[in-house]
């Protein structure tokens, strides 16, 4: 078991370090690269603080589905499981199979948020869906 | 990796010096823009014949960019036939198309100054519904140009319908993404099943939006990168123009972050003398979220390639699962509207 600070833990002081010290000394025409810098942490700060929820909940709709157990926890043999099921359903939803099938949309839609609570959390705010 | 001003300098004097017919071409200043994530873009400082002139230089990526975008040669013949519609454009001057010259494809345009910055446009508070009826009325003047332009062959037809050509290019792109995306093939599928009727063929610009124009002092001055052009749909357009992913967060203004989408429809209706189809564009801004999500996604795959390393089309790829999002929602407010607010029924 590894003792913190663990990863999500650097990344977090790193990125306050960023923000509140060298941002403000930073060169005008050197902004952009920073406030990019900034996101890019956050961005993967919210990524590893959601851990694995995200993808298990996501296969663990797709496999009710497809009628399959979710046994799937390790690391590996969750992206290979996910990436298996994701397949399977591009090819059903491109097939017209799932025309209009609500299951899907609000399936869809629920890892879609989850994606952009990692990706833009703003963006849930302002769409009124979180 | 970017191209290096100290490498080009000699080489650009050169071919300025050849095109503008001068004995003596000095580069003063050759200084990138920091938009253009598909091309590079550079402002060049010339003095010619000892008098200064300031021009714009477009080179292609050093990877191949992105899947749909022209080469520099058509991009340049596109820019000439808009340039002699009298629509809003850099004039184009000359053609680099030599790859050996400077290490990629280039052309020469005359500058034009103004903000494109899209960040600063939306936060203007001088801008508004005069700025958008006057876009509205430019892209009226880009779709008066109709297929059968003889400097225009090189375009081609959209096959079946734009519609179905936009979502067979996804599909083609997403069949070579190791990731499945299933909520931007859901998002495909529905545009397959619901295409409006499309009425006509115009020249379409394809990434009409804020931060692809130029704006001095409240006027529009320069319609901007035209490499995803293509005959489509007009209503391809309007739609890509109104997204909310084209608001830049100023999002309670509908057309581009910057006034009201009726000002911006007015504008166009009052320049076209026809009417839009106004129930066609919530479909078409279904369609810009799909193709600004797969763009996003090559972005990230271009990052990864490692042929054009960078942390902005990093983030860009990050971007996408929003865009899907917004697509899907969108569709959502389709099906639920009222009946006799779809162009079915």
């Amino acid at each position: 078991m590894r003792d913190r600070p663990s990863a999500a833990d650097l990344i977090e002081i790193a990125r306050e370090v960023l923000q509140q010290e060298l941002l403000p000394r930073l060169p005008p025409e050197l902004r952009t690269h920073g406030l990019m810098v900034a996101n890019a942490l956050a961005n993967a700060e919210r990524e590893i603080s959601a851990g694995m929820a995200p993808e298990l909940a996501e296969l663990g709709r797709l496999a009710s589905r497809y009628g399959e157990g979710t046994d799937a926890s390790g690391g590996e043999r969750l992206q290979g499981a996910l990436e298996r099921l994701n397949r399977r359903l591009v090819a059903d939803i491109r097939a017209g199979r799932l025309d209009g099938n609500r299951e899907i949309a609000r399936h869809l839609f629920a890892t879609a948020v989850d994606a952009v609570r990692e990706s833009n959390p703003k963006y849930l705010r302002s769409r009124g869906i979180e | 990796m970017g191209l290096k001003p100290e490498e080009i300098k000699s080489p650009l004097a050169a071919f300025i010096a050849e095109h503008a017919c001068a004995r003596t071409v000095r580069i003063t200043a050759l200084e990138r823009f920091g938009s253009g994530a598909v091309q590079e873009n550079w402002r060049v400082d010339a003095e010619i014949d000892g008098k200064a002139e300031v021009f714009v230089m477009r080179a292609s990526s050093a990877s191949e960019g992105v899947a749909e975008s022209m080469s520099r040669v058509h991009e340049f013949a596109l820019l000439a036939a808009a340039h002699a519609a009298r629509i809003a454009v850099p004039e184009p001057l000359w053609l680099g198309s030599d790859p050996g010259l400077i290490g990629r494809q280039f052309y020469i345009a005359r500058f034009v100054p103004g903000v494109a910055a899209a960040h600063r446009l939306v936060r203007d508070p001088a801008l508004g519904d005069a700025l958008v009826a006057r876009l509205g009325e430019e892209l009226a003047r880009i779709h008066a140009l109709r297929p059968g332009h003889p400097a225009l062959a090189f375009l081609e037809m959209p096959q079946p319908t734009p519609a179905r050509a936009n979502v067979a290019r996804i599909r083609v792109f997403l069949d070579r993404h190791p990731t499945p995306h299933p909520a931007l093939e859901w998002v495909l599928r529905w545009l397959e099943l619901h295409e409006p009727p499309c009425r006509e063929l115009k020249l379409a610009h394809r990434d009409y939006r804020t931060g692809n124009y130029l704006v001095e002092r409240g006027e529009l001055r320069a319609i901007l990168d035209w490499e995803f052009s293509a005959w489509s749909d007009p209503h391809e357009d309007l739609g890509w123009f109104c997204a909310r992913c084209w608001r830049f967060g100023s999002n309670e203004r509908e057309a581009g972050g910057i006034g009201s989408r009726e000002a911006f429809y007015q504008g166009y209706e009052r320049a076209a003398g026809r009417n839009i189809e106004r129930a066609a564009v919530p479909y078409w801004e279904v369609m810009a979220h799909a193709r600004w999500a797969s763009m996003a996604i090559q972005q990230g795959v271009r990052h990864l390639s490692g042929r054009d390393r960078s942390l902005e089309l990093a983030l860009t790829a990050r971007i996408a699962p929003e865009l899907e999002l917004e697509a899907l929602h969108l569709i959502r407010a389709i099906e639920d509207a009222p009946r006799g607010a779809s162009w079915r029924s």
